[in-house]
């Protein structure tokens, strides 16, 4: 059984005064695997964030279904939807979403508390996360004192503590320097080797060169996918831009 | 052409921010009205009716500048909160090629259409307002009311001349506060990172510290004189103390609970002591002058209600009876003559005396230590001196029907707020047994009696009286005779017993019988204009001070929803539903603006006390009332806070979500 499952997805949003309607997403269908990194490729306004937000069930689609372990999240009620988010996804944003309110370290609590943890069981799950994501020391810290690489590590940290079924990552390296990109890449990677499913949304094609699979969205529908298989980082890099480039000048499918 | 460009597009600024604006020009029409209606009172000529239009007129000139002063500062606060709402738009423009200079013209344009828009809607509805804030008036003073209407030239112009000045200081500001930014700035405007407030526990224990000084002074002053001086001390202590708490103190507080790990990681507490935190630094300062200006509008308004209200009690405190002569210093025979010509008079004018109170009596001021009394040489103040009031029992058992006998060396004593010790009076070596102490004495009503301490003296007879007054005064040259009192009620309605105190005045001086004759009736007419002028003034302010309560609050409301646009979204977007987000917001934004209202009503229940000192220095000796009145007060102003409340809520919401 696939971990998600997205089927005939559409989304038309209808502007506020009626009459105009835009497609975001006209038929898109995947599925990921257990333990897989997939990436979503695409250029702006090819539909990845409408997609995403809907993968996150922050929005609903106009047709289509999506299964998570076999069971529709279209289906959840409005009350349960959150608990729902907060115990099978974990989120990494672009622009980290950090509460400037709270310390590194209560960031991080954000989605036990709400779960009703206690104090004991959310230290005994965050050390073994800080120490890996190497945050330890920063724990004390309040969002506007840390550096934009150690912000996204608390974002990753904030998305595993709650040992999510799949984190979903939208742009995690778009508001990142190249070194703490490489860093945040490195972790997925490792994390993803720990069985963590890891699915992101990002047109950096260096991102992209991590994952194990990547599709390509274009005007709102699957175009294209390639698998990374024993290439290695650069061979996969090479086929992604080879892609786009294809993608870019209107070349064939299935190349 | 060109110039058309300017004006349409500082039209199309204020319609775009129409959210904030309407309120700020709302609020200067409000102003203007108020503050023209204040002139229009202090100059109508209609006003000229009145019979002591005099203090009336005070009254209103004294409100006129108080709403002076408040409108420069508090249309000054809105336009710089609205200034730093639109500095990012002025960034836009900035950036888009405008030159500073471009802006400034737009600035100019915008400043010109308010102030003409509001200054002529101002005016125009002032002088619609103005007959019927001067019928209200008279009402309430209790006086026929005029035909006539009037629009006087001055109150116009000096109403213009302010609130264009308020104008022309606002735009100087937002044209100081563009030029001195640079465009990016300007784009980023508030957006600057927050770093977390520091505990500031000096200030904590200071405003403590002031606050506990305040309520303390409040809480222990008995004497009306003493709570006079002393009551600004303690305004000013709480004040002090209110500003440092609600800064400092309330991020001490909420920091403790941070640190008290199983309360702090609760769902619930997790995220409004955190929010609260930022909450309180951007907002201390203006929930603390909301916390003053309430508790100054409630105070204000319970106060002049009640002496509004309780204006007949005042009256008959003041005045024993309708009319009352009054002589100090006066021999035996000069009595006889009084009580001849008061008499004639009445018979005169065929007016029976009912009622009658009449007494000789001695007043000394003399300072007291234990059970003995010194005239004191040196003017140390009033402050633990005691009055001696001095009567013979022939005039006690006759006004109050009472049997008593007295022996030369025996007195009765009264004591009102003095604590004499012991069974004996000692008058400077002259010592008199206490025979019987009374347990009331409703003669005096109009002396001093409420502000300092008093000893009633009944002794047995004149003579005793000067004996006294000769130990006492030993060194003084001139002695002091005794005073004369003769007071009466009559049947007659008010125009007679105006004209009767006219003609007594007149023939007892024709006689150079020096004293002095009060009319209640006469009083009665300036009374209810002084009490009724600042009764009509308490109403006025205290619309003034809601209103400004309500902009402080709309713009706060305002300014958090922007601010917790974001948050909001984070929170929805890590796990916790809608609802939950917003249940957790309101139970945060309810409890940051109920803060104000809770402290205020608190400062007001220590205040109590002392306020009711200072209303018996107004005569106002009718605590129950002013109990009533000032928790009818706090009723109805919480009501409306709520009713505020709620219609900004909805706005907060809109921004919100």
């Amino acid at each position: 059984m696939y971990l998600l499952e997205v089927k005939n997805v559409k989304k038309v949003y209808t502007t506020r005064m009626g009459g105009n309607t835009v497609q975001a997403l006209s038929n898109v269908s995947f599925s990921v695997e257990k333990g897989e990194m997939l990436a979503i490729m695409g250029e702006s306004g090819s539909g990845k964030t409408t997609l995403l937000n809907i993968l996150a069930s922050l929005d609903k689609p106009t047709g289509g279904d999506v299964l998570l372990n076999g069971k529709s999240i279209l289906s959840i009620s409005e009350k349960e939807i959150s608990a729902f988010r907060r115990d099978n996804l974990g989120f990494v944003f672009q622009d980290f979403n950090l509460l400037d309110t709270f310390s590194i370290q209560d960031n991080i609590f954000l989605p036990l508390v709400l779960a009703g943890k206690t104090y004991d069981q959310m230290n005994q799950r965050l050390n073994p996360i800080a120490k890996r994501l190497q945050i330890t020391d920063i724990l004390s810290k309040y969002p506007y004192e840390i550096s934009g690489g150690q912000k996204q590590r608390t974002a990753v940290a904030r998305a595993l503590i709650t040992q999510p079924q799949l984190i979903l990552a939208d742009e995690p390296t778009g508001s990142l320097d190249s070194r703490s990109s490489d860093e945040l890449l490195k972790l997925f990677t490792e994390i993803n080797q720990d069985g963590q499913t890891i699915l992101m949304v990002t047109h950096s094609v260096k991102a992209a060169s991590h994952a194990k699979r990547v599709l390509f969205i274009k005007d709102g529908e699957v175009y294209h996918q390639i698998y990374k298989g024993n290439a290695t980082n650069e061979q996969m890099y090479q086929k992604i831009a080879d892609t786009l480039t294809l993608i870019a000048t209107g070349g064939v499918r299935d190349a | 052409m060109r110039k058309f460009f300017y004006v349409k597009l500082a039209v199309n600024n204020i319609k775009k921010n129409s959210q904030a604006y309407i309120p700020y020009i709302l609020t200067c029409i409000g102003t203007i009205i108020m503050f023209y209606n204040m002139c229009f009172l202090a100059t109508a000529e209609g006003l000229g009716v009145v019979s002591d239009h005099g203090s009336l007129r005070f009254v209103m000139v004294l409100g006129a500048i108080v709403i002076g002063i408040f409108s420069v500062i508090f249309l000054f606060y809105t336009n710089s909160f609205l200034i730093k709402k639109r500095k990012k738009e002025f960034g836009l423009f900035n950036i888009l090629g405008m030159e500073k200079k471009h802006i400034a013209r737009i600035m100019l344009w915008e400043t010109v259409i308010v102030t003409m828009v509001s200054l002529v809607t101002g005016i125009f509805g002032g002088i619609l307002l103005s007959k019927l804030m001067i019928l209200l008036l008279f009402k309430i003073i209790a006086i026929d009311v005029p035909f006539g209407f009037e629009v006087p030239r001055e109150a116009v112009l000096i109403t213009v001349a302010l609130f264009a000045g308020i104008f022309i200081l606002n735009l100087i500001y937002n044209r100081l506060s563009v030029r001195l930014s640079k465009p990016i700035e300007l784009l980023k405007g508030s957006n600057v990172g927050e770093k977390e407030p520091k505990t500031k526990v000096l200030q904590t224990i200071i405003g403590l510290l002031c606050l506990g000084a305040g309520y303390y002074i409040a809480l222990t002053t008995e004497s009306p004189l003493e709570a006079l001086t002393l009551f600004f001390v303690a305004v000013v202590l709480v004040m002090i103390g209110t500003y440092s708490l609600f800064t400092a103190g309330s991020v001490a507080l909420l920091k403790i609970l941070r640190k008290n790990k199983r309360y702090y990681y609760k769902p619930k507490n997790f995220i409004s002591v955190s929010s609260m935190i930022y909450r309180m630094k951007q907002n201390a300062t203006g929930l603390a002058n909301i916390c003053i200006l309430s508790t100054a509008v409630i105070i204000m308004l319970s106060s002049t209600v009640s002496l509004y209200i309780g204006m007949e009690d005042v009256l008959r405190t003041r005045y024993p009876r309708n009319i009352i002569v009054s002589s100090v210093s006066v021999t035996e025979e000069k009595v006889e003559q009084f009580d001849k010509y008061i008499n004639d008079t009445t018979d005169s004018m065929g007016i029976e005396q009912i009622d009658v109170m009449n007494y000789r009596s001695l007043t000394l001021m003399a300072s007291q230590t234990q059970n003995t009394f010194k005239i004191s040489t040196d003017a140390s103040g009033i402050s633990g001196s005691t009055l001696l009031f001095f009567i013979s029992v022939d005039d006690y058992n006759r006004l109050s029907n009472t049997n008593y006998t007295l022996e030369e060396d025996e007195a009765l004593l009264y004591e009102f707020r003095a604590i004499v010790p012991g069974d004996v009076l000692d008058f400077n070596g002259l010592e008199l047994r206490i025979k019987k102490r009374i347990p009331s004495f409703d003669l005096d009503g109009y002396m001093s009696a409420m502000l300092v301490n008093s000893c009633y003296v009944v002794v047995k007879d004149i003579p005793t009286i000067s004996t006294i007054q000769k130990a006492l005064e030993q060194e003084k040259q001139m002695q002091q005779l005794l005073s004369y009192f003769y007071g009466f009620d009559v049947q007659e309605d008010r125009d007679v017993q105006m004209s009767l105190t006219t003609q007594l005045r007149s023939n007892l001086n024709k006689e150079e019988l020096q004293c002095s004759v009060d009319g209640m009736e006469i009083s009665r007419a300036s009374f209810y204009s002084l009490y009724g002028g600042l009764f009509y003034l308490g109403i006025f302010l205290g619309l003034l001070f809601i209103m400004a309560t309500v902009l402080i609050i709309y713009y706060k409301q305002i300014a958090e929803g922007y601010d917790d646009k974001e948050r909001f979204e984070i929170m929805q977007k890590v796990g916790m539903s809608r609802d939950e987000v917003k249940k957790s917001i309101k139970n945060q934004v309810i409890k940051v603006f109920f803060l104000p209202l809770v402290t205020a009503v608190i400062h007001i229940a220590f205040a109590f006390k002392v306020i009711t000192k200072l209303l018996t220095v107004l005569n106002l000796t009718n605590v129950p009332l002013f109990a009533v009145c000032t928790l009818a007060t706090i009723l109805v102003f919480a009501a409306f806070y709520t009713l505020v409340y709620s219609l900004t809520a909805k706005v907060y919401y809109r921004i919100v979500s």
